[in-house]
Formats: structure tokens, sequence, C-alpha cells
């Protein structure tokens, strides 16, 4: 990270779905800002604005994090994942997008990248413990529940999403 | 929202940046999701953010044992606490508040410093470390050291007793009782919903039983019912000495009444003083009449 000379800004670089980028950021810039204005990509959604609703939700070195509340400048050095970096060189979905529009998880959309990427996260976590585990384990329903409590969906009332959640862990993780 | 920023990455760095700033408007940073917030709200002018997330410094960020105790760096994020075995095993009313606070994404960076130094009369981590009596490191700007007991860290809503070129380093559990044969430890919280609210009321209680079932240690405070997380002093003196397994009904009653006289809510949109005191009232005798876990 470099400070421009002369004024408020940083010259910021971090890996954007494993493409690195630069970009100059204010001090005080929002990395929802930034994602959005700065490099386009508006898969990430402003909800609320204040982490409540979790629409905004991006992976930070793969763990789910709220990008309104979270300032670019400390994305420097990161690797950070939208919604537009889960889709592989061939354009397929994810398997967890994959999952959601399977079993009806889908409404309005608002909130379906947030929940993908917390969703996402979550496999994440499990890949990794499961590592160095001797059997394999899943996230209960319950535990589904508690990782998503940070997402807020005012469609689907929630079933489908974590039923799409469950059957997917079950078997990816 | 406009401000500038300052990135110290090293303890060393915090403090020169610290006495560079002594005299000016700056506010420490570290998760930054209750900070954000309220400069998202009302933005000041001049403002530097002394931006302290990319600290490299291994205690400052995380959790460790020392001598028996456990130390826990400010910037700990509340993950790494609801994922430390330690605490889960010895201290269960931290790893609880922990785990109920705001929600995953927000507990990825938000800090037990900054929880700590927030000082809302509702902050569910300083909750737990009140019940856990636990003492607070802080280093200055020329890095002289001190220490204080969190019972004696908070001067009022959001005030604390951490002065302008001060901050925060680390903090320290004691090691349980060693004749503590099972501890009943908890996190209460009560609000409209689980997961992102404030408490209307919360309890953390950490009681310590020896064998014989005798209570021989006891710690519990309750938070959003008066302008500072409380510690209930005599609260907890009455319950030294009794046996957990034979409590009487008229003895868990003045236990809780004892936890009320130290209460003091407001009404509020989230609710009113008198069901605020009646909900601590029942909370508090719902964990002696609860059976004794772990």
């Amino acid at each position: 990270m470099v400070k421009i000379k002369g004024t408020n800004k940083y010259k910021i670089s971090f890996l954007l779905n494993q493409t690195k980028v630069e970009v100059i950021v204010k001090a005080s810039a929002i990395l929802l800002d930034v994602l959005r204005e700065d490099l386009n990509l508006t898969g990430t959604k402003p909800g609320c604005n204040e982490g409540e609703c979790g629409a905004c939700t991006v992976l930070i070195n793969g763990a789910a994090v709220n990008s309104c509340l979270y300032l670019a400048v400390n994305a420097d050095g990161k690797e950070i994942t939208t919604i537009e970096g889960l889709v592989n060189n061939e354009s397929e979905l994810d398997p967890i997008q994959n999952t959601l529009i399977e079993n009806g998880a889908v409404q309005c959309g608002f909130c379906t990248s947030g929940m993908v990427m917390s969703i996402k996260s979550l496999q994440n976590y499990y890949i990794s413990k499961n590592k160095s585990a001797k059997t394999k384990i899943a996230p209960t329903n319950q535990e589904i529940k508690k990782w998503l409590e940070g997402n807020l969906c005012r469609c689907t009332g929630y079933v489908k999403i974590i039923e799409a959640a469950e059957k997917l862990l079950t078997e990816k993780v | 929202m406009n401000f500038n920023i300052e990135i110290p990455h090293s303890i060393d760095e915090l403090v020169l940046t610290l006495n560079k700033f002594k005299n000016k408007n700056y506010r420490i940073g570290a998760g930054c999701t209750d900070l954000l917030m309220e400069l998202k709200n009302n933005s000041a002018s001049n403002l530097t953010i002394i931006n302290i997330s990319q600290v490299d410094d291994f205690n400052f960020n995380n959790v460790k044992l020392s001598n028996g105790n456990v130390d826990i760096g400010a910037n700990t994020t509340a993950f790494k606490i609801c994922e430390n075995e330690n605490i889960l095993e010895n201290y269960k009313t931290l790893h609880e508040a922990a785990l109920n606070l705001a929600s995953a994404q927000i507990r990825q960076v938000a800090t037990i410093g900054g929880n700590i130094c927030t000082a809302s009369p509702s902050g569910d981590l300083i909750c737990a470390l009140m019940a856990l009596k636990a003492q607070l490191y802080i280093k200055n700007s020329l890095g002289e050291n001190r220490e204080i007991s969190i019972l004696d860290f908070y001067k009022g809503v959001r005030k604390t007793d951490l002065k302008h070129g001060e901050f925060l380093s680390h903090l320290s559990l004691n090691s349980n009782n060693k004749n503590a044969f099972k501890t009943k430890s908890g996190f209460i919280k009560i609000g409209t919903r689980k997961s992102m609210e404030c408490s209307v009321v919360s309890l953390a209680y950490h009681i310590q039983i020896d064998k014989k079932g005798n209570i021989i240690e006891t710690g519990l405070a309750f938070g959003a019912s008066a302008p500072i997380v409380k510690y209930a002093t005599r609260a907890c003196d009455f319950l030294i000495g009794k046996k957990i397994d034979s409590l009487s009904k008229t003895e868990i009653d003045t236990f809780a009444k004892l936890v009320v006289e130290y209460a003091s809510p407001i009404d509020d949109i989230r609710a009113t003083a008198w069901y605020r005191k009646q909900v601590l009232f029942n909370i508090s005798k719902s964990i002696l009449e609860k059976n004794i876990e772990k």
C-alpha cells in the first residue's frame, strides 16, 4: 500500500477473484463502494449499509465479511472473492448457486449473492476443518442457521435457503 | 464520511503514532464495525482514524496461555474467541457471549478490544469479561504500561478510564480456582431477535463449585439495564459457601433481588425499564434453577 503524496488517498493492491488488481482509494473509502463503483462488480449488493442485512457479504481470505463495514485500505494484500468470482472459466455457476436454484431458494434475488457468499464461507470453514479430522463432518441444520444469521431475506422465509445449504453442505465439505 | 487514516504495523509504530497524534482529534479503530457506523451517522471534521487492524503482533492478535492464565490480545476477533478451545472449556460465559455477538460476518472482524473500549451499556463481551473479573493492560504513547480491573474501567455511558494517548494492549483471565470441580458458566441474551440484536437484557455468570458442591467463587454481570455493564457484588457474595444443589426457593429469590438492586434501566425503543428489571430478575433465578452443566 502506498500513500499518494499530498492527498488523502492510497494505492492498494489485492487479489480480486484470483486476479491482482490495483486501485486508488480515499482513506475513508468502504470496500463495498470500491467494488461496485471503481471495479464495476455490482453483484455485491448494498442493502442496509450498516452490517445488518448481509447483502454486501464478500469473502476476505475465505471468510464472510460485510463489505459495507470494511475499510477498503484493509483489503490491501488480501484475497477478496465476490459473487462474480464463483463462476469458473467455463462460465459455470458454483454448485451453491445451482443448489439454490434447484431448491427454489431464490425469489427477488437481492439477498442471494450475500447468502451464497455466506454459504461459501461455511463450506470453506468445514473443508478446512475436515482436513485435519479423522472422519468428515458436515454442519448441522442449527449450525447453518447460526452461520446465516447475518443474512436477511424478505421473500423466501429462509426455509428453502436452509434446505439448499443443508443439501449441498452434506455432500460437499 | 471523510477522515484521514494512520496505519501502524507494529506495537512500536502504534505507540509512535499515538505520540504524534496525542493532541489531535483521533479515534482508534480495529474491526471498525461500530466506529464506521458512528462516523457514517456523524462525520467529524479533521478526524484521523488510527487503524490498528494491521498491527502484526502475535500477542496483540491472539489468545495464549500465560502461566496458567489466559491472555487475550486486544485485536483478537470475536471469531477467534469462539474458536478457542481453552475458552470454550474454562470460560464458557465468554465463549457464549462471543458466539452471540452480532453475526458471523461481524465476528470475523470485530475485536474484543473494540467491544471493551466502545463501552456500550449492552456490550456482550464486556458482560462476560466482568463476570470473569478480567484484568486489562493499557499502554500509553510513551510506551508505559498500567493495569486496571475491568470492574473499575467504566465511568459512564460509553466512557472509560482510557486516557487520551492510551490504548488497550491485552487482557488477562485468571485460571479457575484449583479447588473448582465444576463450573456453571454461561451467557444469557434477551432481545427481540437472536442475531444482530442489541440486548434488552444480558447476563453473564461464572460460578465455581468444589467437590462437595459448595460455591467457592462467583462472578455475575449484566448489561443493558444501567448506564454501564454492572457487576453484582452483593449477589455474588451471597452465594459463596452455599451448596449449589440445595438452594431454597427463598435463597434463589433473594439472590435475584440482590442482582436487580444494581439495575437502573431506562424506557427506550427496545423495552421499558419495568420489563428489563422483571426479565433480569427471572433470568438471574433461572441460572440457579438449571441443572449444573459441565
